[in-house]
Formats: structure tokens, sequence, C-alpha cells
């Protein structure tokens, strides 16, 4: 063991690189609460030690309700992280089931075809992505990222599911087709169960990558009221080259806190699925 | 439990009935909308949304829809608008935009000839952007002007109390207060208005240009452009901090606000946010015309306007609301209400009293007789479009800053613009 | 065919009835594409129908609000010839490589600390995980005063303690510019490999461990010859998808530099959009993001082949 087993070689193993990692992750958001409640003139002031609030002020959270349409972004954001993750979920799991589990003809095509999505990146759809979406006369409407949001999502989840489908042994579901269940039955009575953590890990994920996006979102909701909180935070938070800085970051704690107290009861079977997933994929 | 043939019928009629409902396309009709950039000046939009709607819904019943589209986020919106055919019938343009936009836009030159008659005539500048193929599609409001923004205080300290005249003069003052730690800090980074506020008005003033009027050749490449490029050098090395090349449009607000630099070029927003965070800033702030160079002095224009759509199902309805918001009772209340943030294209307005309560903002108007557009003289079109978002004339300019020879940076321009010109227009 | 709350316990369709609607559906060819079908033609619809369409739009001339007209390659010659297009695609390469190897060893380096067991684990995971679950726009925004060379505590701190007598300009000077975009999605993206890295740690038993110190393993061979083994196959497929996720990087560059200074942190995604939607030429647009896809391909093949080989 590095530094032997006394505190001092527990200092060396853990709380040093510990405490490292703590102060490089989460000084930013340090940073971010204190700017949060910093009124303006400190917060330009060069004199002032930056990590340090003098006269804290609640005023950038009060006006980031009262002016700004913050509310309703939250709830678009929620709504579509939301929505998306269950489609994503649904259709990962049809996808990823008989690709794990059943033979069939064209299993490699379609093997090799999901494969393939991974690999297309967003950038490369948000054009023609933007003119499908037009012609369908679905813009400035939340359905243009229900919609496109899961093309990012599915191929994660079906991966990360694929993983986990193949771990749990097929007797378990050979018994219950012998008892008389269907291939469906068993599937969801039996096998989706088992793989409640995998399911738990690829739906946070989902979630996560779902409230984080950005270029779909900035393309294709420009009215204020259909907005996400990342697009509608750059976009009305900063009026032409004035950024208000107090209010954004204010939206950006108010925006992740929750998710990270959320993660915390999760984090166990997110860990676990990913276990399952990625080792024995 | 719903199956999955339940859902995917249900989806599947869903879908069909959405593709089967009729749009509406009535006569005349009960509301239009207006789509604009939400304006700097908050008073500017509420002014539309709680008196000008309401007043001409009083006189025709036909209700009036505001929508702001966060700045940045307009060109985005009519994009959508355009290749979806169906929207706001009226919308705000800036930029070159009527020219992008032509198939899209009405032909309303009536209406500007008719607003010109009554309000003394439309600057010359400004038809160049509106005017395509010699019909106006699109009828300027105001524009936003990009000027030099500086602390008089600290520029009286090293002797100067009039804004330098000339370049060179700048530059000799900016080396007095970088000394004292007040250094100048123009944008040369990718943002979109500051640093395009002074570059080209930059190379204009010392005789260079990018391509000719008819856009055939490449005029980048000459003893002009050079003399432009070795002076931004000096001007960036003995003036200003290295962080300028990094910089966005919000940087050097940033920084002014921040007590960090002594002049930028920006819009009239920092006065405004100084007026009314940091005061004691706001007292010792002022406005000044780009400088002279050699071969003149110019500044950029970014002028507002407003046009309708092709496919607004009532286009006279639109015309006739437009010659309404046209008239002087209403668009002097209006651009009142922007705190003269907006200067008008209009002669009637050259004197008007809306200068008086903030003389500051009187550069702005001065500005107006000498703004060119973006890649002028060249054609107003995709090509100059397309040169500015791949931001040719600043990383030339910021190369240079950098260290690159004149000879590379200018070379690069250049081929960037064959490449870009040798396109249609 | 309803399938209600009845128990499991129903007559199994027999293979002497193939005719009926549950035993076609019961057989494992027709239950597979059954299955498949939803998500498929889903995929299909939105993500291989418009990764078509992006690449006809790609052999076009197409500007906003105008119809477009075929001109072959000439787009991607027009690229060949662009020197923004290679810095773009040198800038590219550097950020994720230097990015994703950045994450690799950080990433191990937080799965090893936080395979150890301390009171408040939990909570230390959960926080740790935050750079990933905050929207990547707003962190960006706040990285944006840490690296200002005044306002910096950064440089404030150096220049304060007097370590230093000049302060860096982080986001001026090109290379420093790489610099910061590089730590900044190093930043973010490294909970993601600390917290997948983890839960492979935690599959292998600490027995394994003692038995091979007991046969006299040092712990460099303990690391390389049981911890390095269990985590290749989790690494590899993080890294793929770690690879994919920061070459098509878009958010961060847009808010923090948005591609200066003079294109030096410009990426294909920043690109790609200026082109696009800023001047409106689409064709060029969809040009820069095909051309993407290659060097994706690559990469991602030969992290495929390598994996197959263990």
């Amino acid at each position: 063991m590095v530094g032997g087993k006394g505190l001092g070689g527990r200092t060396l193993r853990l709380y040093l690189p510990l405490g490292f990692f703590l102060v490089a992750m989460l000084f930013p958001f340090y940073w971010m609460a204190i700017t949060s409640i910093k009124p303006n003139r400190e917060l330009y002031s060069q004199k002032i030690m930056p990590l340090v609030v003098h006269q804290p002020t609640l005023k950038h959270y009060v006006d980031l309700f009262a002016d700004t349409n913050f509310l309703t972004w939250t709830y678009n954001t929620m709504l579509v992280a939301s929505v998306t993750t269950v489609i994503s979920l649904v259709l990962g799991v049809m996808i990823a089931y008989p690709l794990a589990r059943m033979n069939f003809p064209g299993a490699a095509v379609v093997a090799i075809g999901v494969a393939a999505t991974y690999l297309v990146p967003q950038p490369l759809l948000f054009i023609p992505m933007a003119d499908i979406i037009n012609t369908l006369h679905l813009g400035d409407t939340l359905s243009a990222v229900m919609l496109t949001y899961p093309t990012l999502l599915i191929p994660f989840c079906a991966w990360l599911l694929m993983g986990y489908f193949k771990s749990v042994p097929r007797e378990l579901e050979e018994a219950a087709r012998i008892d008389g269940a269907s291939r469906f039955q068993a599937m969801t009575r039996v096998v989706l169960p088992l793989c409640t953590p995998g399911l738990l890990s690829a739906g946070i994920f989902a979630f996560t990558l779902a409230q984080n996006e950005f270029l779909y979102a900035l393309i294709f909701l420009t009215k204020s009221a259909v907005r996400t909180v990342p697009v509608g935070a750059i976009t009305e938070l900063i009026r032409g080259d004035v950024f208000y800085w107090g209010q954004l970051m204010a939206a950006a704690l108010l925006g992740s806190v929750p998710v990270a107290i959320i993660y915390s009861f999760f984090v166990d079977y997110y860990v676990a699925g990913l276990t399952a997933g990625s080792v024995k994929s | 439990m719903t199956t999955r043939r339940e859902f995917l019928a249900g989806t599947l009629a869903a879908a069909g009935a959405a593709a089967l409902t009729p749009r509406s396309s009535g006569a005349a009709p009960k509301s239009m909308s207006v789509v604009h950039e939400s304006s700097f000046i908050k008073p500017f939009d509420d002014f539309f949304v709680k008196t000008l709607a309401p007043e001409y819904e009083k006189l025709t019943g036909i209700k009036m829809n505001y929508e702001p589209v966060s700045v940045g986020g307009m060109l985005t919106r009519l994009t959508t608008m355009a290749e979806t055919k169906s929207g706001p019938e009226i919308t705000a343009t800036g930029i070159n935009w009527p020219h992008l936009f032509d198939n899209s836009l009405v032909d309303v030159t009536d209406v500007a000839g008719e607003i010109g008659k009554k309000l003394g005539g439309w600057h010359e500048i400004v038809q160049d952007v509106v005017v395509v193929n010699k019909k106006w599609k699109a009828l300027p409001w105001g524009n936003i002007g990009q000027l030099e923004n500086y602390r008089t205080d600290w520029f009286k300290e090293v002797g100067v109390t009039k804004f330098p005249e000339t370049w060179e003069d700048l530059l000799a003052a900016g080396r007095l207060l970088k000394k004292k730690g007040h250094p100048f800090g123009f944008e040369l980074g990718h943002g979109f208005g500051d640093n395009h506020g002074w570059l080209y008005p930059l190379l204009w003033s010392y005789g260079g240009r990018e391509v000719d009027r008819d856009g055939k050749t490449v005029l980048i490449d000459s003893s002009e452009t050079a003399a432009a490029v070795d002076f931004c050098r000096r001007f960036f090395k003995e003036t200003m901090l290295e962080d300028v090349l990094g910089w966005t449009d919000v940087n050097n607000n940033k920084a002014f606000l921040g007590e960090q630099i002594s002049c930028t070029n920006n819009a009239s927003s920092i006065l405004v946010v100084a007026k009314r965070d940091f005061p004691e800033i706001g007292k010792v702030t002022d406005h000044a015309l780009n400088p002279h160079g050699p071969k003149g002095r110019f500044h950029v224009l970014n002028a507002q306007s407003h046009a309708i759509m092709t496919y607004a199902s009532d286009v006279k309805a639109a015309k006739d609301f437009l010659r309404w918001l046209y008239d002087d009772k209403q668009l002097s209340r209006w651009l009142i209400a922007g705190d003269a943030y907006y200067a008008p294209f209009l002669h009637a307005y050259d004197n008007h009293a809306m200068w008086n309560p903030e003389p500051r903002y009187m550069p702005y108007k001065e500005a107006l007789k000498t703004s060119r557009y973006h890649a002028w003289p060249g054609p107003v079109g995709h090509a100059a479009s397309e040169s500015v978002a791949k931001y040719v004339l600043v990383d030339m300019f910021a190369k240079a800053c950098r260290g690159d020879s004149t000879k590379d940076v200018i070379a690069t321009a250049a081929g960037q613009l064959k490449q870009i010109y040798k396109t249609k227009v | 065919m309803a399938v209600g709350p009845a128990s499991i316990a129903r007559p199994a369709p027999t293979t002497g009835r193939p005719l009926s609607l549950r035993g076609v559906l019961e057989r494992e060819g027709v239950f597979s594409w059954a299955m498949l079908a939803p998500g498929v033609l889903f995929l299909l619809a939105f993500v291989a129908y418009p990764f078509f369409y992006g690449i006809f739009l790609s052999f076009q001339d197409r500007r906003v609000a105008s119809p477009g007209t075929f001109v072959g390659l000439a787009n991607f010659v027009a690229l060949a010839q662009d020197p923004v297009f290679w810095q773009v695609a040198r800038n590219t390469f550097i950020y994720t490589i230097a990015a994703t190897a950045l994450k690799m060893v950080g990433g191990l380096g937080m799965a090893l600390v936080m395979n150890q067991q301390f009171r408040g684990k939990n909570l230390a995971r959960a926080f740790l995980l935050l750079p990933f679950i905050v929207p990547t726009v707003l962190s960006t925004v706040a990285w944006m005063w840490i690296l200002d060379p005044t306002f910096s505590v950064i440089n404030w701190s150096l220049l304060h303690s007097g370590l230093m007598t000049q302060t860096f300009s982080w986001l001026g000077n090109a290379t420093l510019a790489m610099v910061s975009i590089i730590a900044v999605n190093t930043w973010r993206g490294l909970p993601f490999y600390g917290i997948t890295l983890l839960a492979g740690l935690q599959t292998i038993s600490p027995d394994l461990y003692e038995a091979a110190a007991m046969d006299g393993a040092t712990l460099a061979q303990r690391f390389w010859h049981i911890t390095i083994p269990v985590l290749k196959p989790v690494l590899v497929i993080v890294t793929m998808f770690s690879v994919i996720f920061t070459f098509s990087d878009f958010q961060l560059v847009y808010i923090l530099t948005h591609g200066g200074p003079a294109n030096a942190t410009h990426l294909f995604a920043t690109y790609a959009f200026d082109i696009g939607m800023s001047a409106g030429v689409l064709g060029m647009g969809a040009a820069v993001a095909l051309a993407m896809l290659p060097p994706l391909a690559l990469l991602i093949v030969a992290l495929t082949l390598y994996l197959r080989r263990e």
C-alpha cells in the first residue's frame, strides 16, 4: 500500500488526493456561488480579493425569478429531459434486448447500424435537422427537441443496457417461458426487473445529457416561453454585450445543485449499472 | 397497459391529424405579429407593447403582437421563418439581411417613398443595405453605431482634453495611458460588433478595401492595407493588453466597467450600464467618433429595419401598419423611448430634440454620415456575410498583432476572399 | 394482444399452432424485429435521414432562403484550399487527444482515490460529479472570469503571492487559449471517467490484491497486472464515447472564445456553425461537418479493433 498503513499513509493515499480533486472540481462552483450573491460593484472591483463577498445580496436571485422566464425554462428543461429520457429508455430497451439475447437474421447489420449512430455527432446533423424540423413546422415547439434529443441518448442507453442484459442468465428466462410466459412477459417480468440498476443508470445519464443540451435548443427554440435553461440563460441573461453575471451564476447553481442532490441518492445504482454495462460488454 | 400496436396507432393518428389540419388563411387579419431583436433599452420594447400596439388596435381593430428574440438570435429566427414560410408577418432585419433574404421579403418601395417624402428624405448610405435590385425591401428605423468609448478623466491626466482626431494621435495618447496603468482595450477576437466596429473603419481610413464594387476583384493586397496592418500592430503592442486578441463582445464592457481600460470601441451599452450601476464611472465616460486615417474617417453601419415577409396573408395590412408606425407622431415617440440609442436615418431627425437629454449620444448621430456596411464597397450579399462570419478581416489584423508578418496575413486574407467571392454574390 | 395483469401462468403456445398471432410473435426472429422496429425506425428517421440529407446538402451551393444548385465536390475542394479549415482540423485533433489523455489519467486517479472507504463517500461522489451535471454553457461562463487576466483568481493569487510579476493572458494568447479550453474540457469530463472507472475498480475483489501481494508482487506489478486488465474494456468504451463527444464539442468554445484568438481554438463544430448559421452558407457548413466523419471513424475503428483483440 502506498505510504504504509498509518495516518501518514492514509493522508498520502486518501486525504491529499481527495482534497486535490475536491478543490479542483468544486472550486468553480464556489466561485459561482460567491458571484451569485455578490453585488455588481464588488464583482467588477479589482481591489477586492475575488474569493470573498463583503456585502452579499440576494438581488440576483430575485431578479432571476422576477425579470426572466427562469421558472418556465426550468419547467421546460425538466419536462424535456424527463420525456426524452423515457423515450430513450424505452427505445433503448427495445433495441438492446434482441441484440443482447436473441439470434435472428439481420442481427449483425442492425448491431453495426446502431453502433454507427454512436459515431454520428451532433454538429453533423444540426443543419439538415434544422431543415427537417422546419419542414415539419415544429420550430419553436418543445416537440422539436423532444424528437431530436433521443438521437443523442438512445445509442448510449442501448449500449449500456446491452451489457446489462447479457449478464442475466438464460436459465431465468427459459424457466419463465416454461411456466407459460411469452417472450415479452419474460422480458418485462424477469429480465428487466433484474436490470433496474442498469435502467436507472442509463436513465440518469440520459437525463443529464438532455438537460445539458445546447446546440439543438439554440437553433430550434427561439421563443422565450419554450426555451430550456441552458439556452434561455445564455440568450436572455445576456443582452448584447452585457452579461448579467450574477443572474447567470444563480441560474447555474439553481439548475445543477438539485440534480446533484438527486444524484447522491442514485449514485450507487449509477455506479453499479455502469459496472455491469461496461465490464461485461 | 397499452400494447405497442396501440401506441403506434395512436401516434400515427395524431400525426395524420396534424398534417391534415388546414392552416387558417384569413381576409382582414385580426392580428399581426412583429418579431424584433430585444432592445438593449428595455423601455423601447415596452413602449411598443404598452403604448403603440394598443393605440393601433384602437385605431384599426388589429391586434399587434410583439415578439422579442434575444440578441444574436434574430438571424436564426429569420432563417427559420424564411425556410418554413411561416411565422410573424413583420420582422426586424439588420446588417445586410434584406439582401440575404431578398426572396422572402415584400417590395416596400411605395411605403419607403411616402415616408421619405414626409420626413425629409432617407440618408443615402442606408439605401445600400435595404434596397435590393432597385427595390426597397426593408424600412430602416435606426442605426446601432459603434463608436469610441473613453475615460475623460484619465485622458485629461495625460494632457489630452479633446479626443484625438487621428489614429496616430490616439496611439500616442494610448502609449502614455498604458504607462500609467490604463491601457486601451480594442476587441481583436471573434465577437461580432466591437471588433468590426473599429477594424473595418481602420482599414477604410487607410484606403484599404476588401473587394471592388462589383465583387470581381479582390483588392485587399495593397500598400494601403499594409499601412493599416502595420499601424494596427503598433497600436496593439504599444497601447493594449495581450488579452484583447481573444476578446468577444462582452469583454471590453467588463474591462471598461472594471476600470481595466481607458478606451475601446463599443455601442452605447457601456454608458447605459455605467449610468445605471456605476455612476462614478458614468460621469467620466464619453463617446467620440472613430479617428481619421490618411484617407478618411469611417464607421460601421448596422441599420435596424422592418421588413414584411412574402408569406404574410395580408400584405396591405402590414404595409398600412408600417405607414402608421413610421409617421412622425409614432416614430419620434418611439425613438425617444429608446433613449436615442438608435440613430434614425431620416433627415427630419437630424436636429431633433431627442438628442438633447444625453448629448453624449450625439456622436452616434454624427457618425451616420461616414457609416458604411461591412465589406463596403463590395456587393452587399452572401459573400459579404461569409467574409464576416469567417472573420477574414479580424483574423488578418489579429494575426499581425500577435507577430505574423504583414505580407503573410494579407496573403492569407486575400486567398480567403478570392475563394469567397468566386462564388456568386 | 392485450397483456393484462394476469399471472405469468398461461398455456404456452405450442409449436403446433404457428399461425396464431401469439405463435408468430413468439418466434425469435419476429419478436426481435418487432422489438427493434420502433427504435430502428426512429433512428432511421432522425439520424440516418438527416445524415444522408446532410451529404446531399454538402454537394450543393445552398444558401439560406434560396434554392440550392448541385456543385458536386466544389465545397470540399474549397475547404481543402481553406487554411482556416486545416487549422480547425489541427485544433480539433489536439484538443481531443490532449483532453482525452488528461481525463483518462485524471479519471483513473480519481477512481483510485474514491475506491477507498471514508465517511461521506456518497456525498463526495455526488459532488465530484457536479462539473459533469451543471449545464456546460453556464459553467463556461464562470470560467470566463476564472480565466480573465485581471479578475482571474488564478492570476490574482499568483500576483499577490509574489510568485509572478506578470499575468497570463489565458484567452488572448493562442497557445494558452488552447491550453485553457483543454483544461476546461478536462475539468468537465473528468468526473465521467472517474465514476465509470470507479465502477470497474469495484468489481475487483480485494482478495486478488492480497493474494498477489503475498506472492511478492509490487505495487506497480499489482497495478499493471490486475487493475489495468480489468479496467481495459471499461476504459476503451468510455474513451470511445469521450472521444466522440470531445471531437464534436461546441458549447465550450462557442461561449469562451468563439474560435478565437485568430482561429486558435476554432473546432469543426464551431466552424460549421459559423458558416452554416451565421453566414447562411448551408451547403458548405454541411461539408465542414461531414469532414469530421472520416477522422472520427478512423479513431473509433482503431479503438474497436483494439478491443476485439483482447
